[in-house]
């Protein structure tokens, strides 16, 4: 990833994900919102506005920036309680946890979705995959810049699909950890041929865990990552929006899956998970759990989580140990 | 830190009152399983619905007493616990001696080492006789289903831990703010493991399947538990061993006319959504049950002194732990990591032994735990041995039941087999007039398992 090529948008504070959704729906809604409204959000290019059922435009060549953003301890600390994750102190004070450092960044990353330049259409995206680079600890109460931009345009057999790149900075301009999520918008078109993985057919393994969901995982959830997407929220709520019932956040369920894995303390690692059938709530999870190693020998692990009754998957990841 | 070493301890005065044969040579001495008492173990929301620990500790407590003649005996130290237990037993053992017809004076502590939680409170004490600390003590366990602790959910919990930390009314409201009609809900303690979420049925139904237990296998083992319990009642085995409860004198899961017929009957309750078939029932898996008991460990003087009859001597105990977590090792199998180091230490291999009473958590643990010792490849990769840790002869297995027919009430089980295999190793020693020799392993929740040698001479 080359983010000089992306203009900077310096925003002055972490955008409000409520905000951005209510902006997302206006979008959806057609166009209904005056235009003198839709104008003042930033990013608004003239002369180049979504299309209307064509093919969308190129992705805006910006990286919105926010500084001096601070892991805050009270928020760090509900999110781990809310997804299982330990508190490590480390030498530097509390290590914050990887899964928190993506909800931190991604109001940033939403912010860029909800341009109105963006060309896709933000609502009903699908959460396809998401890898992290967690490369050094960082601690709770530290100030970093973060910085989000969307690149590889693409298509999918199903649609097109998009990453949203969010790097967290130390002052000094260290990276230490930075996520790529990867989108879908289904039903729409862009030049391209679609890269095609071979799916392998998912075998669950012996599971390790089974999680039991409450129908409130969703607001839980939302409550502690600032993530209110109504399709988390409630039956009522998600089925406005054509879900037949709440589903789970994809970074619940990876966040949860990374805590189980338990990386040791101070060690960089990768991770990444693709997401499958989304999870019901409430509803019960299946999880397997390899290991290459424990404890202080760890190397890395596999992890997936399924419905335990009609065997499909809901999400299969990797955590892998990086030297660092 | 004193210099010498155990050939060069001090002597003690005449006023220091050591306890007779510790301290002198630096050898430990015997520590013996003079009796037991329990209570008859009654399924959850049966009969015992309304007893809570305490009631049911104290009962196990004074019905030893009455067989010993402890009344206004100041035991050496008691020691028991609960797995399930309420926030304000925080010293159920000392209140339930209170509550006794003991000294007063004798003194107590909790224990609480899940389902090996009767298993340990044995072993604590015994050394603590062995090491001369003590002449006497009673080990015990004691817990209700029936009556479990209901918790608040954490949502409430923490809201009314911040409501009572506001001070000013807005500070109040603001914590009140987030609590939900839902977070008002009870919540009854679950018999998941807090790192899995798995029941304790779920794990052992992957232990199963790892082992490839059948089903059939599963039930006659139930079966002859039934069957095995039953006879022993029959020929008066337990009239020293159990007192009458609340109108029961057995333990009311017990059925005797228990078969492979009516147990195949039995729908599957575990393992249903796993590839191998699914083979755990709730008749060879065992219920939720209500219940206490009591063992009585004395150094051998005491009991000499109180004119009381020696069962067995505790020899040895071996605890170990499994990494099951992210399923390196099945749930319930510490045991069979425990029983090869410890038959290791006392040089003995499992035919030495006269007895073995391995804890029925479910059939399956029992078969999966023998399945493992006589598996090479466990045997070289998991033990570190040459070959298959060895066989366990099935007629020395669980003679008299053990859990599946008598229930489980989980701390108070390793008192039930350490009073009921003590009383075998007499009879068994006084019939040959040689010594018998028996072997205890007891499973338990967090992938623990305690496992000990007892002998009678």
């Amino acid at each position: 990833m080359d983010g000089d090529r992306y203009e900077p948008v310096v925003l002055t504070d972490i955008p409000s994900l409520g905000g951005l959704y209510a902006r997302a729906a206006a979008g959806a809604a057609g166009g209904l919102l005056p235009r003198a409204l839709t104008d003042r959000l930033p990013g608004r290019a003239p002369g180049r506005r979504r299309g209307t059922g064509g093919a969308p435009g190129d992705l805006p060549a910006v990286a919105h920036v926010v500084e001096a953003v601070v892991v805050d301890a009270a928020g760090h600390e509900a999110f781990c309680r809310t997804v299982g994750a330990p508190l490590h102190e480390g030498a530097g004070g509390t290590e914050a946890f990887s899964g928190y450092l993506h909800a931190l960044a991604f109001p940033v990353a939403m912010s860029v979705l909800t341009r109105p330049d963006f060309p896709l259409p933000v609502l009903g995206m699908v959460h396809l995959a998401n890898e992290v680079e967690h490369r050094g600890s960082v601690a709770v109460g530290e100030d970093l810049t973060v910085t989000a931009h969307a690149e590889r345009l693409r298509p999918h057999r199903s649609g097109a699909q998009v990453d949203v790149v969010a790097r967290l900075t130390r002052g000094d301009g260290e990276p230490v950890w930075t996520g790529r999520s990867t989108y879908l918008a289904k039903g729409v078109r862009v030049p391209g041929t679609v890269e095609e993985s071979p799916r392998e057919e998912f075998v669950p393994p012996a599971p390790t865990g089974h999680w039991r969901l409450t129908g409130g995982t969703g607001r839980d959830y939302a409550a502690v990552s600032g993530d209110w997407n109504p399709i988390h929220l409630s039956g009522p709520t998600a089925r406005a929006l054509g879900m037949k019932q709440a589903i789970a956040h994809g970074m619940y369920s990876a966040s949860r899956a990374l805590a189980e894995v338990g990386v040791p303390p101070g060690v960089p690692f990768r991770w990444t998970v693709e997401f499958a059938a989304p999870v019901p709530l409430p509803g019960t999870v299946a999880v397997a759990i390899t290991d290459d190693g424990r404890g202080a020998g760890w190397r890395g692990s596999r992890f997936a989580g399924w419905d335990p009754r009609r065997r499909r998957p809901h999400f299969t990841g990797t955590v892998v140990r990086q030297e660092g | 830190m004193s210099e010498s070493t155990p050939e060069q301890t001090v002597e003690p005065t005449a006023e220091h009152t050591t306890p007779s044969g510790a301290g002198r040579t630096g050898v430990a001495r015997r520590a013996v399983v003079v009796g037991a008492n329990r209570i008859p173990f009654a399924r959850a929301h049966g009969a015992y619905a309304n007893a809570g620990n305490q009631d049911m500790l104290t009962a196990a407590l004074d019905g030893l007493a009455a067989r010993y003649g402890l009344a206004g005996e100041r035991i050496g130290e008691v020691a028991a616990g609960a797995v399930l237990k309420h926030p304000k037993d925080f010293n159920l053992t000392r209140e339930s001696v209170l509550g006794s017809v003991l000294d007063p004076r004798t003194p107590a502590f909790d224990v609480q080492q899940a389902c090996a939680t009767g298993m340990e409170a044995v072993s604590t004490l015994v050394n603590k006789i062995r090491l001369g600390q003590i002449d006497s003590a009673v080990a015990g366990g004691v817990d209700s289903a029936s009556d479990a602790p209901v918790v608040v959910s954490e949502r409430l919990r923490r809201t009314l831990l911040e409501l009572n930390r506001a001070r000013s009314t807005p500070q109040k409201l603001k914590a009140l703010a987030g609590l939900r009609p839902g977070d008002l809900k009870p919540v009854a303690p679950g018999t998941g493991e807090p790192r899995t979420g798995l029941s304790m049925g779920e794990h052992q139904a992957l232990t199963t399947a790892r082992w490839g237990i059948s089903r059939e296998a599963q039930d006659e083992f139930a079966a002859a538990s039934h069957q095995h319990l039953a006879a022993a009642y029959e020929r008066g085995f337990f009239d020293d061993l159990v007192t009458p409860f609340r109108g029961l004198s057995r333990d009311n899961n017990l059925r005797p006319d228990s078969s492979v017929e009516k147990l195949a009957g039995l729908k599957p309750v575990f393992g249903k959504s796993l590839d191998a078939e699914a083979t755990m029932t709730a008749g060879n898996s065992t219920p939720l049950t209500d219940g206490a008991s009591t063992v009585l460990l004395a150094s051998e003087d005491w009991a000499a002194e109180h004119s009381l009859p020696v069962l067995a001597d505790v020899v040895d105990v071996e605890a170990a732990a499994v990494d099951f977590v992210h399923g390196d090792e099945g749930l319930l199998m510490a045991g069979a990591y425990a029983v090869p180091r410890l038959l290791a230490r006392q040089g003995l291999a499992l035919e030495d032994f006269d007895f073995v009473e391995i804890h029925e958590a479910f059939a399956a643990t029992v078969l999966s735990t023998l399945a493992a010792w006589e598996d090479e490849q466990f045997g070289r990769e998991r033990l570190g041995l040459d070959g298959a840790f060895g066989a366990v002869d099935r007629s020395r297995l669980n003679v008299t039941g053990s859990s599946l027919a008598a229930g489980h009430p989980f701390a108070a089980t390793g008192g039930r087999i350490v009073g009921t295999l003590a009383k075998l190793l007499r009879e068994r020693a006084d019939e040959t007039g040689r010594p018998a020799r028996g072997l205890i392993s007891v499973c338990a929740a967090g992938g623990l398992g305690v496992t000990a040698v007892l002998e009678a001479r």
